[in-house]
């Protein structure tokens, strides 16, 4: 006879987070893009203790060197360790997809919301307003809003967030408009909630996992711009290592050096690579229709 | 369709003032004063009053906003500081060379990017429509400079097809041509990585469609089905995101002009941006910004056309 005691069974609440989570993890896209994305913030946390050496320690007798067992990615024009330098400059990047995501997400849920809840004028307004912003290149309105500004990390990701905070807020006012006739509103009203606690406990909750995916891919953009505005000289100033700005150090050596530009290249790929997937991922669990073929739909 | 189109155009004017609103208040985003960044911390005080009344920085606020929306739409974005003449100019001067390549971007992605979208849908789950797919992400994810920057190394330097330099002083139209194939190449392929996945999506939903299903039943052949029936029906939707691609696109196009040394418009922005001279930095970016909300309208109203339930919508 079994003598293992049956152990409390889980809540359904826990159940269906649990299975929520191995629906998310199944998808070999997210799974993957996950991964990725984790091994990269562990190489930005532990920089300080991965890197073999100081990212702006220089070693003038050793200029432009090839990848070698003591710099394995080999070194810049002052002697810099690339290796080091990219794994500093993982620590910009997430810095400044996280920073972007936190502010654009903020800032264009309201902004979504408050259009889609509201309607009437105040929809108009702030929608017109979000048409003019969305109207401009991105990356245009991101350089030139640094241009005015100046070149710095603060700079760099208000310039971004203000640049794709539109993208987040028009995707916020069509889901919330497809919210707000739901019967589950219309009864928070019915209770006596205010439009503001119906807006916060009720819309927004319930509108975010599209914007969320939005916001995964924004971040993947983010990286791409502040490497963009890094590699015209815009972005983090040197020698803060960035690896927009380890690009644009060995543009001038990419036919004698080309493993300068070609691994900090390789180093932004990954990390978009592994937000796309997590943002496919995110899309097609959340898609009931997307879900059925999940596999073929990973890239 | 006549109400639509002035709709359309209406939203476009709107969107025009709003954007002239924005690029004014832009300049005012400099921390302290515009006329002493402009000028650096070593220019002296009447230099700095004289710019200050020559951008018109002296006037109450309001005034100046009035003044500039209205020489704005008169064509009139002020005078460069560096070379003294107008912005509006020198903008023009440069556009020819930045609509060439976002043309020439914009065909090589629709020309690619649709036969590899439809390609990947029709097999759908294979091994093409892995690697299309695994090509498409990496399109989207490598950084366009980079890609630029590797292929001046291997079509430039190794195998030597295409020139490093993205112009020419030539005359010679094939010469200007050749000049442009690698940056065209290279802006193309980025946008032609979107243009392929929205094309497999909507091609993917076309064909799960009844009157498809209905088609196969009646045994029109497979071809005829894809290329007569579904495409014409997947291609509105990306249609209507060339625009989008388009407005994308001039943004990389900086990034292009800048990694092939090609003169554009995004390069006078970026050489405005470090020479400080904020009326041409302004002045490009409201051409460009108005290039996009003209291809913009223009699309939405040949969408229109083409597709009744947008008009009525």
């Amino acid at each position: 006879m079994s003598a293992t005691p049956p152990g409390p069974a889980p809540s359904p609440r826990r159940r269906v987070r649990r299975s929520r989570i191995g629906r998310y993890l199944r998808h070999p896209g997210f799974a993957t893009g996950l991964v990725l994305l984790l091994v990269l913030m562990v190489v930005a946390i532990a920089a300080p203790w991965l890197a073999p050496y100081g990212p702006n320690d220089t070693d003038l007798l050793n200029t432009l060197a090839p990848p070698s067992a003591a710099h394995l990615l080999g070194t810049d024009q002052y002697g810099r360790d690339i290796a080091s330098r990219l794994v500093w400059g993982a620590r910009v990047s997430i810095q400044v997809a996280l920073a972007v995501v936190a502010l654009s997400l903020t800032l264009g849920s309201l902004v979504g919301a408050l259009a889609g809840y509201l309607g009437g004028w105040t929809e108009r307004v702030l929608m017109v307003g979000n048409d003019i912003l969305l109207a401009f290149p991105g990356f245009l309105l991101a350089l030139a809003l640094v241009a005015a500004r100046g070149s710095s990390l603060e700079n760099v990701i208000l310039a971004v967030s203000i640049a794709y905070t539109p993208r987040v807020a028009a995707v916020m006012r069509s889901v919330v408009l497809t919210i707000r006739p739901r019967p589950f509103i219309e009864a928070s009203h019915a209770i006596g909630m205010t439009s503001a606690r119906v807006l916060l406990r009720h819309v927004i909750p319930n509108s975010l996992p599209p914007v969320i995916v939005v916001a995964t891919v924004s971040a993947a953009t983010a990286i791409l711009a502040e490497a963009g505005l890094s590699f015209l000289g815009l972005g983090v100033q040197p020698p803060t290592p960035t690896w927009g700005n380890v690009i644009s150090d060995g543009q001038g050596y990419i036919t004698t050096n080309p493993w300068i530009s070609l691994s900090a290249g390789s180093c932004i790929a990954a990390s978009v690579v592994a937000l796309n997937l997590l943002g496919d991922g995110l899309r097609d669990t959340l898609d009931p229709q997307m879900r059925r073929d999940t596999s073929s739909r990973m890239l | 369709m006549l109400r639509y189109v002035a709709r359309r155009l209406l939203l476009m004017f709107v969107t025009v003032a709003g954007m002239v609103t924005v690029v004014f208040f832009l300049i005012r985003a400099i921390p302290g004063d515009p006329a002493t960044y402009m000028l650096g911390d070593y220019a002296t005080t009447e230099a700095v009053a004289a710019l200050r009344a020559q951008l018109g920085l002296d006037r109450p606020v309001h005034e100046q906003y009035l003044g500039f929306m209205r020489r704005a739409f008169s064509g009139d974005l002020g005078s460069s500081v560096v070379t003294g003449q107008p912005a509006f100019a020198e903008v023009l001067e440069s556009l020819p060379w930045s609509a060439a390549l976002a043309l020439a971007g914009i065909v090589v992605a629709v020309v690619v990017g649709v036969p590899l979208g439809v390609v990947s849908a029709v097999r759908q789950g294979t091994w093409v429509d892995m690697a299309v797919m695994l090509g498409a992400l990496a399109g989207i994810s490598f950084p366009v400079f980079w890609v630029g920057l590797a292929s001046i190394l291997l079509l430039a330097h190794e195998v030597r097809i295409f020139p490093a330099l993205g112009a020419s002083s030539s005359a010679d139209p094939w010469v200007q041509l050749h000049h442009l194939a690698l940056p065209a190449l290279v802006l193309g392929l980025s946008v032609a990585a979107y243009i392929a996945r929205l094309t497999r999506s909507a091609m993917l939903e076309v064909l799960g469609q009844d009157y498809v299903r209905v088609a196969r039943a009646m045994g029109i052949p497979e071809r005829r089905i894809v290329f007569r029936l579904a495409l014409r029906n997947a291609l509105i939707p990306v249609l209507a995101v060339i625009g989008v691609t388009f407005a994308w696109s001039l943004g990389s196009a900086i990034l292009v002009e800048a990694v092939f040394s090609r003169p554009g418009l995004g390069s006078m922005v970026l050489k405005a941006v470090f020479a400080r001279d904020y009326q041409l930095v302004q002045a490009g970016v409201l051409v460009l910004a108005c290039a996009v909300v003209l291809v913009n309208t223009t699309l939405d109203i040949v969408y229109g056309l083409v597709d009744p339930r947008v008009r009525v919508g």
